[in-house]
């Protein structure tokens, strides 16, 4: 039995998107400019999009490219991570290096990453490595360091080597917190997706929708926008499917995405 | 104090390794000098552009949009964030929204600021802003959600009226969170600044890389991005000041 309130909080984000939708139309019938299309108009071309075959390719290209740069940064950035959160001397040897880095907008490096590597999959795929990699080492050596020494400890005294507290204390107990770090990856992902290929104009999500904005194709654009919008928020949620998945026995803290963290 | 300076030189030794490295790529002939130039000529050509106007009047255009989108998103995220902490009615609209708008890659929204807004000043703004503000919303909500109830009694026992709790009680006690947020909206500011600078604009440090990339001048392709990485460690520097200032009588955070 689902009682109403339930029904309303389960569908509150479908109504936020309605409603922001609704906002959208107001305004543009507002202003109407010729460069400001209707929420509907938007809604209409996209469609069309994901009707052609040859943006759909586009688009699944974009998505192959993010999936391998995340799967890489994910499997070098956890070790690390939490060798930095459990040895001081790692931690103080690559913090300021990350520090440094860290403000660096990592879809600026395709420049002259391109200059080096061309503007081929590498490159792309280097820059969203990049981008993932430093919320994900964050993360994961604040888990690491928050772990309880006293687990460690018994482990320790029933004989588990050092590399199996590592497997089966440590990455457990750090789950949660970089989980979290995944999931601002995620979003980080797509942003450098969409950026690296705005710079390098040859193919992908990114190229479509600015090279519609070159074209003046205005419904194309924010056609092309709602449909990276969508994809990050079904990132997202499945994301947060997962998490649930995996780490059922911490409960999630927080009601709200903590994206970006 | 000895241990201070061993984690200092322990966090120095990467990086000399990295440019160390960067150079010897260039001598031992690894990579051309116009693909790669050496870090002496790059730090030597920053060093020189300090000096000219030009490049100061573009680190301040890209200072200004940068101040004015962060300042957007700190007032308010921290509003939203403590509103939607305090009241359930505020929170029923805004947390439905956060859910759906946070995940959004906020880029791909540029084209359309660019339609509305114009391509001046304003949409690289209200970009930086709407990146920015997702985090600091969401750790003001956090923080302000988590205070201790106990906190909260013992004011409005003391006597304090409903609206002053809110400044005097929960603000402060949410502000180790509020501070960390913002300095998570920092650095997404410097990033989203020098994007939104590199796609379109005519000044500003991302302007300059996409000249230099255009002109294939590496070594001016390498200044922008070391001036801005720069600017985010003394602005992240600057914050953790105002957050020692800030938090000064509070247990370690």
């Amino acid at each position: 039995m689902i009682t109403p309130r339930a029904l309303l909080s389960k569908s509150a984000p479908l109504l936020a998107c309605i409603g922001l939708l609704c906002v959208w139309q107001v305004a543009s019938m507002r202003l109407e400019t010729e460069s400001f299309p209707t929420a509907w108009e938007s809604l209409r071309a996209v469609p069309s999009i994901l009707g052609d075959k040859e943006s759909l390719v586009n688009i699944g290209a974009s998505l192959r490219r993010m999936a391998i740069g995340f799967s890489l940064a994910v499997l070098f950035s956890i070790p690390l991570g939490l060798l930095m959160g459990r040895l001081k001397s790692v931690a103080s040897f690559f913090n300021p290096l990350l520090m440094i880095v860290y403000p660096v907008p990592k879809a600026a490096l395709m420049p002259i990453i391109m200059l080096w590597m061309g503007v081929g999959e590498f490159s792309k795929i280097l820059v969203i490595f990049l981008g993932v990699s430093l919320p994900i080492i964050y993360h994961s050596f604040q888990g690491g360091k928050a772990v309880e020494e006293k687990m460690l400890w018994s482990g320790a005294a029933m004989g588990l080597s050092a590399a199996q507290r590592m497997f089966r204390i440590v990455l457990p107990a750090a789950l949660p917190e970089i989980l979290t770090g995944c999931r601002t990856g995620l979003v980080l992902a797509l942003i450098t997706m969409v950026t690296s290929e705005m710079i390098a104009r040859q193919s992908g999500a990114g190229n479509i929708l600015f090279n519609a904005l070159d074209m003046a194709q205005y419904d194309t654009v924010f056609a092309m926008i709602i449909v990276i919008g969508a994809m990050g928020i079904i990132l997202d949620a499945a994301f947060e499917r997962l998490r649930f998945a995996l780490v059922k026995w911490s409960q999630p803290r927080h009601d709200m995405p903590l994206s970006f963290t | 104090m000895s241990a201070s300076i061993n984690k200092t030189l322990l966090g120095i030794t990467p990086i000399a390794l990295f440019i160390a490295l960067w150079q010897s790529l260039v001598s031992f002939g690894f990579a051309p000098v116009t693909l790669l130039p050496t870090p002496g000529s790059v730090f030597l050509r920053l060093g020189q552009q300090l000096l000219t106007s030009d490049f100061l009047h573009e680190i301040a255009a890209t200072l200004f949009r940068l101040f004015a989108g962060f300042g957007i998103a700190v007032v308010l995220g921290v509003t939203i964030g403590l509103a939607a902490a305090v009241s359930p009615a505020i929170n029923a609209v805004v947390k439905p929204l956060v859910r759906v708008l946070a995940p959004i890659p906020k880029v791909a929204l540029y084209p359309a600021l660019l339609l509305i807004l114009g391509f001046d000043h304003a949409s690289k703004i209200t970009l930086v802003a709407a990146d920015a503000l997702f985090p600091i919303l969401l750790s003001t909500y956090y923080g302000a959600s988590m205070v201790e109830q106990k906190l909260i009694w013992s004011a409005m026992a003391a006597g304090t009226p409903r609206w002053q709790i809110l400044f005097k009680v929960v603000l402060p006690a949410a502000m180790p969170s509020i501070l960390t947020g913002c300095r998570i909206g920092l650095v997404i500011s410097c990033i989203v600044v020098f994007l939104a600078e590199m796609i379109t604009s005519t000044d500003g440090l991302g302007h300059m890389l996409v000249q230099a990339a255009r002109t294939f001048q590496t070594v001016d392709m390498f200044v922008p991005l070391i001036t801005i990485s720069m600017l985010g460690l003394i602005l992240n520097s600057l914050l953790h000041g105002l957050r020692t200032y800030l938090l000064r009588g509070f247990p370690e955070v």
